[in-house]
């Protein structure tokens, strides 16, 4: 800048004295100035004074010396003009700096919200309020910066946050961006509340969805599904225990539809279980039914049995209280774990369906039972059991579903009763029917007795014989009162019913009517037979009147003349061929002895079969109870049935359509003969090996 | 007389067992028949189908085999195991073993227990609903006077035949020791026992072609009614043979009884009556077992030889399942008097 002092003493000195004047006093402030311009003064002056020396040396005309000053002024002229540019438009810029700076802080200041600060203008040169402003301005824009960073700092919290509830993964751009305009406190405070807003929602939407998980975890665990998988399903986020869970609308919705279903579900499965647990209970009602219906018939004898039947629902029922209990439980409070799970309640309905399969097969016991009581007690009675009911009252029937078990139950219980009450009504008529049955045994037995030539020999046991045959007889006497008696009796019954009296099937009135006609029959057929010895007796006085001779007493009861053709030896037809000698042996009967009644006479008149091919007139007892020895047995125990050996066996070779009396023979209760016997073992232990080998003996069996 | 009706041996079932048939039963619910054997197998068929539905292997020869519902039974075996067989599932577990091999198995419904009797001179009770080890299925052991060769059950009531003509009944409710000891009214080894459905005595029959009716009522008059008959014999040459009586089964209805000896008859009898009902056609070999089915409308018939004669060579052994006739099982009335002749 100095330069710029340079030449005007150089001016003041060549023309214009008062021009430069008038400058220098216009720096005239400056001292140092003034005190360079006075040397510049004496520095151009000098030099002015040696160009002198010089033209005036050279001698140069005057006119060119006025050219050559008027340059050298023309030159200084410019030379300062130039400096004054200079400078001005370093003021300029300045001011417009100031300005700048100036305006930048108005920004600011609105921007903030702050009140504008009040400036001191004009304090100074330009460069001093440059100066002042600038470390102002730079405050300023540190405090914007810190504001901005702030906003930004809530804006990503809003905008995350709402991202977060959105659900939606990109980010939300236009919350993004900053306002530069308005970074008001008051703005700030408006986004900070909206904020703390955008926060609590997001904490109640949390605290809902983990509501909502802890919820669905009670379902999952109470059906006994995966609450991992069930809840992935719904957002993938859930699942994770430890990581953030998606909040979002969605998620909440989905979660909440979920629950509904699988409360749905639960309701669903409760009803089954409802209905298994009604189907238990009914099983159990039956089977309590069961126990009480035995309780009240056979009290004491099913004590046992009761707890044995106790024993197996106690046991059962363990397994699947926990259902039963669900019975009386609102939806609500079922909690307990896998209590409604699938496999649990397949398990239970598995279970039902053996518990039914069981009580089936216990009705079906039950009911048999009936059957075997209703039948034992028809049997007691003498009653047809086939006439009391109908096939239908079976099991089967049950099966095909033609009738319930209970009301087949009902039934047999009806049936039960009816008969019983009948055979109450019967029980007067049986016992008499009973006795009556006995005399007739005994009838029977004292006849076929009587005709026993030996029975008066002295042997073991002919005593008892003897005593026997004197009760029988007195039994018989009382028959025919016996049978009036019962006739009357079924007569009124018969009145009181208005049906038959049955035993066994048959009518009781045509027994009674049919024994009194036989016995009849055999009162004419012995009065026959007395006539005609009457007759015989006569022939022999004839005789005796004739030749003079009586044949004696004891030739005279020849058999084959004293046949009396007992009525029931010739209707065992299927022994037609043995009639012929049947008819000897019973004329060996006593004159006066009972006729054996029909029933019993099957039975005797086998006996007399075997008797009379034998031709052995021996009771079947002695004939086993002598042992006759034969050579062909090894086993002494075979002995005892030598006898029969020789009698051939009136069994017919084809099966007959008439029944046949069995070969029934008392076996006598001698003691065991074992002591002579060797081990016995049976033919499986044979065959299994099982036998001592010392013991191994032929095979008892055939002979 | 009229003329017999035509022989037939009933049905025989396809696939029987290969070697001796111990013992068959019908269930107590439908047509099934379990069928044990010496070919140490139990097969399961369906008698009215004619089909094989089950077969279970054992260890040994199968002695004897029972239902115990219509989906499981027990099988008794001579590798001394008592076995539980379900047959939906082909499953089958020990529920406990004797000393010896197991001679006969029976299951009470009155009360839910197995019972099985074996060579081994004990009875013993099983729970089968225990699980498989035997401490918790076997409910009791009862020693017998010899080793047990049949057993019946009616009720409560039990009645074992054993070795040396022992009889012993028993009241289920207390095992601890015989009802009543009683000795067979038969002089030769017992063969077969069987209760009446009626529950008031046994049938009891003999190697000697002999059958005992005995009653459980020990008062005088119930004594007096016991009688034995025979049965299962032939005269031949002069001979009087005798044959074992092998089977005995009460038709479930009318209470009369058939019975099978190894000549191969089977017969049908009226016990109250005295009277035989019926004679079937001669089966091919002995007559091993016999059951009526549950409405007594079949009978099955397992014809294999019983080993009487030792080993030797005998006719296959097979199942016949016959359809009953009423006429052949029902009790006729008491004969009605003819006077007539």
């Amino acid at each position: 800048m100095d330069s710029v002092y340079l030449f005007p003493p150089l001016s003041f000195w060549i023309s214009d004295a008062l021009c430069f004047g008038s400058l220098l006093s216009q720096q005239a402030s400056h001292n140092r100035y003034i005190y360079q311009g006075l040397e510049m003064e004496s520095t151009c002056g000098s030099l002015l004074f040696e160009l002198q020396k010089i033209w005036d040396e050279v001698g140069e005309a005057d006119n060119e010396r006025d050219k050559m000053l008027f340059e050298l002024e023309q030159e200084c002229l410019d030379a300062y003009k130039r400096k004054v540019d200079q400078a001005s438009r370093c003021r300029a810029q300045l001011r417009q700096a100031v300005a700048d700076a100036e305006a930048q802080l108005a920004d600011i200041y609105a921007a903030l919200g702050d009140r504008p600060v009040h400036m001191n203008k004009s304090s100074g040169s330009l460069k001093k309020e440059l100066h002042a402003i600038m470390p102002q301005l730079e405050d300023m824009k540190k405090k914007r910066n810190e504001r901005k960073s702030q906003f930004a700092e809530v804006l990503k919290q809003i905008n995350s946050i709402s991202k977060e509830l959105s659900g939606s993964t990109e980010d939300n751009l236009t919350t993004m961006i900053i306002d530069e305009h308005d970074l008001s406190m008051k703005r700030l405070d408006d986004l900070q509340s909206q904020l703390l807003l955008l926060q609590k929602e997001k904490g109640e939407r949390l605290r809902q969805v983990l509501d909502q998980l802890n919820v669905l975890n009670a379902l999952c665990m109470v059906l006994g599904m995966d609450f991992k998988s069930t809840v992935c399903s719904v957002h993938p986020t859930l699942g994770d225990s430890s990581g953030t869970k998606s909040i979002s609308a969605d998620t909440i919705k989905s979660l909440s539809a979920t629950i509904c279903r699988l409360k749905d579900v639960k309701l669903q499965r409760m009803q089954r279980v409802h209905i298994f647990s009604s189907q238990v209970f009914a099983k159990q009602f039956i089977q309590l039914s069961y126990l009480l219906h035995f309780q009240l018939q056979e009290l004491a004898m099913t004590m046992v049995e009761l707890w044995n039947l106790m024993d197996t629902p106690v046991e059962e029922q363990h397994m699947f209280q926990s259902v039963t209990r669900t019975i009386a439980a609102a939806e609500n409070e079922i909690t307990e774990p896998n209590s409604l799970s699938l496999e649990f309640i397949d398990n239970a309905e598995t279970e039902v369906m053996r518990l039914q399969e069981m009580k089936m097969s216990k009705i079906k016991e039950v009911i048999s039972r009936k059957r075997e009581i209703l039948e034992e007690i028809c049997r007691g009675a003498h009653m047809v059991v086939d006439g009391q009911f109908g096939t239908d009252l079976s099991v089967e029937s049950i099966e095909s579903g033609a009738i319930s078990p209970s009301d087949l139950l009902e039934q047999l219980e009806f049936q039960i009763s009816k008969v019983k009450e009948e055979a109450f009504s019967r029980k007067e008529i049986l016992e008499k029917v009973q006795k009556w049955l006995a005399a007739r045994e005994e009838e029977s037995w004292l006849e076929e007795y009587n005709r026993d030539d030996n029975r008066y020999n002295a042997g073991r046991g002919t005593h008892l014989m003897l005593k026997r045959a004197e009760k029988a007889r007195v039994i018989v006497n009382k028959i025919p009162a016996m049978v009036d008696a019962l006739k009357s009796k079924a007569k009124t019954w018969e009145k009181e019913r208005k049906t038959e009296f049955l035993y066994d099937g048959v009518g009781l009135i045509s027994m009674i009517d049919e024994y009194c006609e036989l016995k009849h029959l055999k009162e004419q057929e012995r009065q026959k037979q007395r006539d005609q010895k009457k007759l015989q007796g006569q022939l022999m006085t004839e005789q005796e009147a004739i030749y003079g001779s009586k044949p004696s007493p004891s030739k005279s009861s020849n058999k084959r003349k004293k046949n009396n053709g007992g009525g029931p030896v010739k209707q065992h037809s299927s022994n037609a061929s043995n009639s012929q000698k049947h008819a000897e042996f019973l004329t060996l009967r006593k004159a006066l002895s009972p006729i054996s009644s029909l029933c019993s006479n099957i039975i005797s008149c086998n006996f007399e079969d075997q008797n009379a091919k034998t031709g052995e007139f021996k009771d079947t007892q002695t004939a086993y109870k002598t042992p006759s020895a034969t050579p062909t047995k090894t086993v002494s125990a075979y002995d005892e049935n030598r006898t029969p050996k020789t009698m051939p066996i009136p069994l017919p070779a084809t099966p007959p359509t008439m029944s046949n009396a069995m070969q029934t023979a008392t076996t006598p209760f001698t003691p065991g003969i074992r002591g002579v016997e060797e081990v016995e073992y049976s033919y499986e232990e044979r065959r299994a090996g099982f036998v001592s080998t010392k013991l191994h003996s032929r095979p008892l069996s055939l002979v | 007389m009229t003329a017999a009706p035509p022989p037939s041996t009933g049905r025989e079932l396809s696939n029987p067992p290969t070697d001796g048939i111990s013992n068959l039963r019908f269930s107590n619910h439908s047509d099934h028949l379990l069928v044990s054997s010496w070919d140490k197998s139990v097969r399961l068929y369906d008698a009215s189908a004619n089909a094989l539905r089950g077969e279970f292997m054992h260890g040994g020869a199968v002695l004897d085999c029972c239902f115990h519902d219509d989906s499981s039974g027990f099988s008794a075996s001579a590798d001394h195991t008592v076995r539980r067989l379900v047959f939906n599932y082909n499953r089958e577990d020990i529920l406990g073993r004797h000393d010896a091999p197991v001679r006969c198995i029976e299951y009470s419904y009155a009360t839910g227990q197995v019972i099985t009797g074996s060579w081994d001179k004990t009875l013993k009770c099983w729970d089968p609903r225990g699980a498989s080890a035997q401490e918790r299925s076997l409910v009791g052991t009862y020693a017998q006077p010899e080793r047990v060769y049949s057993m019946s059950l009616v009720g409560n009531r039990l009645v074992v035949a054993t070795a040396g003509r022992h009889v012993n009944v028993y009241d289920l409710r207390n095992m601890s020791q015989p009802e009543q000891r009683r000795e067979s009214s038969l002089k030769y080894q017992t063969r077969c026992v069987r209760c009446y459905p009626n529950g008031t005595g046994y049938a009891l029959s003999s190697v000697e072609g002999r059958v005992a009716m005995e009653f459980f009522d020990l008062s005088e008059a119930g004594q007096s009614k016991k009688y034995a008959f025979k049965c299962h014999r032939k005269s031949e040459a002069g001979r009087d043979i005798v044959y074992p009586v092998n089977a005995i089964a009460f038709h479930p209805i009318y209470g009369t009884f058939a019975t099978g000896g190894c000549d191969g008859y089977v017969n049908v009898w009226d016990g109250n009556n005295k009277k035989r009902l019926y004679q079937y056609a001669k089966y091919p070999t002995s007559v091993a077992a016999l059951s009526f089915s549950r409405d007594g409308r079949l009978l099955a018939v397992a014809s294999s030889y019983t080993y009487e004669e030792g080993d030797k060579p005998h006719e296959p052994d097979a199942i016949f399942v016959r359809s009953v006739n009423e006429v052949e099982v029902k009790p006729k009335p008491k004969m009605l008097p003819n006077p007539a002749t």
